[in-house]
């Protein structure tokens, strides 16, 4: 048995129950969904505890903020999270459950590193509520460093997917098989570090779009709102700087025989990238013109990258003889009629309670 | 196979049964809470009592940290745990039900989203509007639960699917209503624990009473329909599994079976004491009764996991994750004879390429290696393994050479909770060899 052959013995015997291109277009997208809200969990957190040693009472009063907004963050983050988790075992499943069992304590201290995170932001809301200068920062650091550390480990056990060919070297590197799950095999800091800093673009445009939410507010004075718009398009801009150089530096360290720099979605996704950066560079003389089209963009952006990155996991499969397209179908049409049929109804039940929300933030509490 | 992952003395199946049984714990009461909320939160509109509301804000936030942290984690924990434990069985779980996972999340974003506004917003906005967030939250969230039940029943009871494939005829199994209804009752118990656990700590006592004694009418309740339901749970079990103890063969299964009905007592005991002297409640008593509730539960999941036994998925896939049956209708072939004809080692590629071919040199770490993919999800492999030893098994057999044990073997299949031994005889060879390491 050859390892192509091996993967595809892998393959789950039941074949996939819809067409394997709808899984990956929810696979990539709610990706993106996920993403920007850890990138805001990440930012939000890493911001709030600049604000707190800031000293200008306009950051202290955003830092507050932001480590109220962590916590529902990290939730709706993993909420989103758990679509990918679920299509990219459909259609990725060989190479998923094989990174996850040769890392398993890995996968378990993932679990552990989020708990810890989600934790921490709640102990450190909490204790700030009612005390003027925010909450002990002590706790929110503890935040960040657990998101980062989970990063960090989410990154490493999807790097080992991409590469099967090292697989049995990580494995048999002591003359006989590892079964310890101890040791996390793979990691690329040049792609960690293009997923780390878009946290600080992502969360430039949230300032921005939270100074538009709360602009009609009593409690809102326009000099901060101010401060948060002009903070959140400077953050937004310099971070999509190192975000573009931090791309071609990953760029450079793939292997070139998958020629990626002529892949059209990774062009497409760079074409965006640099849009936004010359967006973001307009918007720096009047940023309140541009907070509705950089919000659209950078979220149009966020998804395309994302869609790049599979196209570029698809460049890596292709080396060992495997795509999502070869899986056997056997199309379900009650059970995928249910989901959709449900998704639209949640669709519309979740825009009541967000539109109540969406109100109360803009007009503040009318009675 | 996937690689293999090998946790010392415990076994890798301990992290899901920990992060499954602790699960239940938060999703139980997310599900069943707002059941009651909702009802104080009308009697509160109707009655002008203001004293529920704050209840209400301290036991949302508590929903909201203890489920919405907790509960998330562990929830998609279940399925990290499961991959790394028994990647196979997760897979054909996933592959048949992704439709089904993915109609949950759908619940589970709805929940997410108005348990936030109703906290956010409680006290802020319209108390009409208010309300009618809370009966959102409460319907989507029981709506996972009757998505989630029918692939958890699925595990145990596979219905028709075996047969046809089909998504609906493995959902709606000969189980799934009953253990629809048990959990449904089950969530009120839970929420009504907690409920007077966040209730005894209110200072003003009339009020804690109030409170009190309604939470728990509402717990006894749910109590009185879960044994009912139990009964009608287990009255639809199939045939092995209806003994719940494997005919009293397997004596650990009548240990947890009194765990369990231990567990019940306590907690029934609880909540006719907080009928009965509602304003003398306290925090120590409810958290000791909701730990006596999880070893009760951790009781009632290790019996589901030990019916269900030789299978991770009831007459379709063992517990070691080799497919037992034929399900014409999806395509799928058993694996045993091929494994039988090829060699299990047919089945690993990430092994050393010289322990392809067994020798004398390699047979005890190749037999290790085949022992490991075949009994190590159930047995630690360790003399003082805690988790069903396989020294201290192989030790009461009485047996010690290698051929013996190697035909020993053979003769697995005869345990109604074992699954048969899968290999060529060079493999049995290999197993027994490493197998007589344990008691030489």
């Amino acid at each position: 048995m050859d390892l192509a052959s091996y993967i595809n013995s892998l393959r789950d015997p039941a074949g996939v129950p819809f067409y394997p291109f709808v899984f990956q277009f929810l696979m990539v997208l709610t990706f993106a969904l996920h993403i920007i809200f850890v990138n805001f969990a990440l930012g939000g957190s890493a911001i709030a505890i600049w604000g707190k040693f800031n000293g200008n009472p306009h950051a202290l009063r955003l830092s507050k903020a932001l480590a109220r907004a962590t916590t529902t963050n990290i939730s709706i983050a993993i909420t989103f999270g758990v679509a990918p988790l679920l299509f990219v075992q459909v259609i990725y499943d060989p190479f998923w459950y094989t990174a996850n069992t040769m890392s398993a304590w890995w996968t378990l201290g993932f679990l552990a590193l989020v708990t810890m995170a989600f934790i921490f932001t709640y102990v450190g809301y909490l204790t700030g509520k009612s005390n003027e200068k925010g909450g002990n920062i002590f706790w929110i650091i503890m935040a960040l460093v657990s998101i980062l550390l989970a990063a960090l480990t989410m990154h490493g056990l999807s790097e080992e997917q991409l590469h099967p060919d090292k697989w049995k070297e990580w494995l048999t590197q002591t003359g006989t098989l590892k079964t310890s799950g101890d040791a996390l095999y793979a990691i690329l800091i040049p792609r960690l570090t293009h997923f780390i800093v878009p946290s600080f673009a992502i969360t430039g445009i949230y300032l921005m779009l939270y100074s538009w939410l709360f602009r009609e507010r009593k409690d809102f004075s326009t000099e901060y709102l101010d401060y948060v718009l002009n903070l959140g398009v400077k953050i937004a801009f310099y971070a999509t700087i190192f975000q573009v150089a931090a791309g071609f530096w990953w760029l450079l360290s793939l292997p070139s025989h998958l020629n990626f720099i002529v892949n059209h979605a990774f062009l497409f996704g760079a074409f965006l990238g640099m849009a936004l950066l010359v967006m973001l560079a307009m918007a720096q003389a009047d940023p309140k013109k541009y907070i509705f089209p950089s919000a659209i963009l950078g979220f149009v952006t966020v998804f395309f990258m994302s869609y790049a990155r599979e196209t570029l996991r698809m460049a890596y499969f292709k080396g060992v003889n495997y795509t999502i397209f070869d899986y056997r179908v056997a199309v379900d049409w009650g059970s995928a009629i249910l989901f959709f049929g449900t998704f639209i109804m949640g669709i519309i039940v979740v825009a009541f309670p967000a539109i109540v929300a969406f109100n109360l933030a803009r007009k503040g509490q009318q009675n | 196979m996937f690689p293999f992952w090998e946790v010392p003395a415990f076994t890798s199946g301990i992290f899901i049964a920990l992060i499954a049984s602790f699960h239940i714990l938060p999703s139980h009461l997310a599900t069943g809470a707002f059941w009651f909320v909702t009802y104080l939160e009308y009697r509160s509109i109707k009655e002008n009592k203001p004293h529920y509301m704050d209840f209400i804000k301290k036991f949302t936030l508590l929903i909201l940290i203890f489920c919405f942290v907790l509960g998330s984690i562990t929830g998609v924990g279940i399925w990290f745990s499961a991959t790394i434990a028994s990647p196979m069985g997760l897979s054909a779980l996933i592959h048949n039900y992704v439709w089904g996972w993915a109609t949950e999340w759908v619940f589970f974003i709805i929940e997410t989203v108005a348990i936030y506004v109703y906290y956010y917003t409680l006290g802020k906005i319209d108390s009409k509007t208010h309300l009618k967030i809370g009966i959102t939250y409460a319907f989507a969230s029981w709506m996972s639960m009757v998505v989630i039940t029918g692939i958890l029943a699925f595990q145990l009871t596979p219905g028709k699917w075996l047969e046809t494939g089909g998504f609906f005829d493995g959902f709606f199994n000969e189980t799934y209503w009953p253990q629809l209804f048990f959990r449904t009752a089950l969530m009120f118990v839970i929420a009504s624990i907690y409920a007077t656990l966040v209730a005894s700590f209110i200072k003003d006592k009339n009020a804690k009473g109030d409170i009190t004694f309604k939470a728990s009418l509402f717990g006894i309740a749910g109590f009185i329909l879960m044994v009912l339901f139990s009964v009608w749970y287990v009255y639809k079990l199939p045939g092995v599994p209806k003994s719940l103890d494997f005919g009293g063969v397997l004596a650990y299964m009548k240990i947890l079976n009194k765990m369990v009905i231990f567990s019940s007592v306590i907690v029934v005991g609880y909540l006719v004491y907080c009928t009965i002297f509602p304003r003398f409640t306290n925090p120590v008593i409810s958290i000791g009764t909701i730990v006596v509730l999880f070893l009760g539960i951790l009781g009632f999941e290790a019996i589901r996991e030990g019916i269900r036994r030789p299978y991770v998925i009831y007459n379709y896939m063992y517990s070691n994750n080799i497919i037992a049956k034929d399900v014409p209708a999806k395509g799928i072939k058993a694996m045993g004879e091929k494994i039988n004809k090829d060699g299990f080692l047919s089945t690993l590629y990430l092994i050393p390429d010289d322990f392809r071919k067994i020798t004398p040199k390699n047979r005890l770490e190749v037999g290790r290696i085949i022992t490991l993919y075949q009994c190590g999800n159930c047995h630690s492999m360790e003399k003082n393994g805690k988790i069903r030893p396989l020294p201290r098994y192989v030790s009461n057999l009485g047996m010690n050479a290698p051929e013996d044990l190697a035909v020993f073997l053979d003769v697995l299949e005869g345990y109604p909770y074992m699954p048969p031994f899968f290999g060529n005889e060079e493999e049995k060879l290999a197993v027994g060899s490493y197998l007589s390491t344990m008691v030489n």
